[in-house]
């Protein structure tokens, strides 16, 4: 019995030892290490965890180009912290490190994503931990540490009756009402008015969606356009100018000189006009009446309509 | 050879229009509603007021077509045998039977000229019916015919006093009632007041050449124009819509101030005045050298051969000319063509 506890006293005095020694070869942290300079990259909201989510922060370690950092101090994949001997229930998910180099620096992006194990009936205080990586060159080795994170983790379920008087939280900001389907509707009637306001705008600015747009010659120059070239073409392009001079003057028209004495904007086509109601004549009633057109009639009463547009338009 | 016919013709009608306007100054719209209305073989009824040339403008057209002329006065006692024959006690101390101012001349009749229509009694009118329609009468057993006969007449519309409103039916014989008014050319007023030539209606007639037309002819002439001018289907939808709107004005959109034009027209243009109207439009064109009517033709002779045919509520009669005037003003205004 004697030697057995002897012997236990021997192995503990062994492990203590080589832990000792084990502890007293990694190098402690001492302001003369050279600079490392430290960016994190945290999420976005400290609350609102719970189990399973998984967190990502980004590291990056920028330091002088003569020392490089030991892939081997990375943290280690399924490792799990402790703290005062307790699993925290967040463990290293996935790490991912880049490595690039530029103005005499190397720049170690390290990309860590923690799991989270834990689970709780209230709100409980976390952390990611902090991580420690090794660097080396000239000749030393030294560590550098990572600070923590800290955050909340959110039970999955309010446990209790709840008083939201209370548990006025600012972490939590106010509770809002879903108001997703009056937004829609909102949207809507909001569409619908501008297409309403547009249609009215449209009907008011007589039809037209510019100033002088839409008038009658613009239009018979739109259906003169279209009209075919044979016989019953030119009967209705004839007949469509004529709707537009009618339109145009508020009564029938027969004359050019009836015309534009009331459009005086029409007098420097004064003469086409006439062509054109010479033409008509020899149409529709009489086709023994002369005409001074050279062009082919078809391509003369679009150039005509054309024009009459132009004139509607105040372009002459 | 009708081609021909046509273009002496013309130049006939020409120079009886240039004659006459020599001698009624100011009037070259009148002139030429008359000169159609003879070519389209239609009588014709001139209104206006005392003292503007009407007799004197029929008397030069009389002149100028040659043929017999007789004249009428309308008066109250006017009755329709004072037409026909009268009668008087003769040297021999005996009552004789003469023939009246519609058969003196027989078939050569090519004028009768009734002045002052209104002036004369409803009984007188019917006879007139008879006569402008079928241009025959029947007296002292026997039936007789006036193949040439155009009836000019002229009434004052502003005196109301002993005078008998000319009822629709006979209005709707004449073809054309031109209004005559006073022309309002500064110079021409001037030459009427002070020209002497002017103040001696005979000597003033006397100026128009004789005979210029062959009054015989004229129906033949008359029948070649019709059949020669021709109208397209366009002109006749156009004349058809403008026929329709003096039936129901309403329906077109016309609108005349202090009018209700719903009720308004109690009867349009009859079918007979849109035909006469058509004969008009054609005669007009071929004046104007035209082998086929066109609107402006028809507009020449629209308000003459229309306005005195439409029916009116008897609360708008008292303004008919002007609401007449109105109305076929915004009808051509309205209906399109093409």
């Amino acid at each position: 019995m004697t030697m057995k506890l002897s012997t236990i006293i021997v192995l503990s005095q062994l492990l203590l030892s080589s832990l000792s020694l084990a502890w007293a070869a990694e190098p402690a942290i001492s302001k003369d290490d050279p600079p490392v300079e430290i960016t994190e990259s945290n999420p976005e909201r400290e609350v609102g965890y719970h189990v399973g989510d998984v967190l990502q922060r980004t590291i990056t370690l920028k330091v002088a180009d003569t020392y490089h950092l030991l892939p081997t101090s990375l943290p280690l994949v399924g490792n799990q912290k402790k703290y005062r001997n307790k699993d925290q229930g967040i463990e290293i998910y996935s790490s991912k490190m880049s490595e690039s180099h530029r103005g005499g620096f190397n720049i170690y992006t390290l990309v860590l994503n923690y799991q989270v194990f834990s689970s709780s009936i209230v709100a409980k205080p976390a952390a990611l931990p902090p991580e420690f990586v090794k660097f080396a060159g000239n000749g030393k080795l030294f560590r550098v540490r990572i600070p923590s994170w800290s955050f909340r983790i959110s039970p999955l379920a309010v446990y209790g009756s709840v008083k939201i008087e209370k548990d006025m939280s600012q972490l939590r900001g106010p509770l809002l009402l879903d108001d997703s389907v009056h937004r829609q509707a909102l949207n809507t009637a909001i569409g619908v008015l501008s297409f309403s306001l547009l249609g009215l705008l449209y009907i008011l600015g007589n039809r037209s969606w510019l100033p002088r747009m839409g008038g009658p010659f613009a239009k018979a120059n739109r259906k003169v356009r279209k009209s075919s070239d044979d016989d019953h073409g030119i009967k209705s392009a004839i007949s469509s100018l004529h709707q537009a001079f009618n339109q145009s003057s508020g009564q029938s028209v027969f004359t050019a000189s009836e015309f534009i004495s009331q459009k005086p904007g029409f007098s420097p086509i004064r003469e086409e006009i006439e062509q054109f109601f010479l033409l008509s004549r020899a149409v529709f009633f009489d086709a023994s009446t002369p005409s001074a057109i050279q062009d082919p009639p078809p391509i003369w009463l679009r150039k005509f309509s054309r024009r009459c547009r132009d004139c509607e338009r105040g372009l002459k | 050879m009708s081609d021909r016919q046509l273009a002496d013709w013309r130049t006939q009608a020409l120079q009886l229009e240039n004659e006459v306007n020599k001698v009624v100054v100011g009037q070259q719209t009148p002139v030429r509603l008359i000169t159609t209305s003879i070519f389209a073989r239609g009588h014709v009824l001139l209104e206006g007021d005392v003292g503007v040339g009407k007799t004197t403008l029929l008397r030069a057209f009389t002149r100028g077509i040659g043929g017999g002329y007789q004249r009428i006065e309308g008066t109250i006692d006017l009755m329709p045998n004072d037409l026909v024959y009268h009668t008087y006690l003769g040297d021999d101390g005996r009552p004789h039977v003469s023939p009246g101012p519609l058969l003196s001349h027989g078939t050569n009749l090519s004028v009768f000229f009734f002045n002052e229509i209104n002036r004369a009694r409803p009984q007188v009118h019917s006879l007139l019916l008879r006569v402008m329609a079928e241009r025959t009468l029947s007296a002292f057993n026997r039936e007789h015919h006036f193949p040439h006969m155009l009836v000019f007449a002229d009434r004052n519309q502003v005196e109301k006093e002993e005078t008998f409103e000319i009822p629709s039916a006979a209005r709707d014989r004449f073809m054309m009632e031109i209004p005559i008014l006073v022309p309002n050319d500064a110079d021409i007023m001037e030459s009427l007041i002070f020209d002497t030539r002017f103040h001696d209606v005979d000597a003033l007639v006397s100026h128009v050449s004789t005979d210029i037309l062959q009054f015989d002819q004229l129906n033949q002439i008359a029948e070649l124009i019709q059949s020669s001018v021709q109208a397209s289907p366009t002109l006749r939808r156009y004349a058809l819509d403008l026929w329709l709107a003096t039936l129901t004005p309403a329906k077109y959109g016309i609108k005349i101030e202090g009018v209700d034009i719903k009720r308004l027209v109690l009867a349009g243009a009859s079918p007979r005045g849109i035909a006469m109207m058509m004969r008009a439009a054609r005669v007009n064109a071929w004046l104007n050298n035209r082998d086929a009517v066109v609107p402006e033709d028809i507009h020449a002779v629209f308000h003459e051969t229309i306005a005195h045919r439409l029916v009116f509520s008897p609360i708008y009669e008292m303004r008919r000319s002007e609401i007449a005037r109105e109305l076929l003003n915004q009808l051509i205004r309205s209906i399109t063509a093409p």
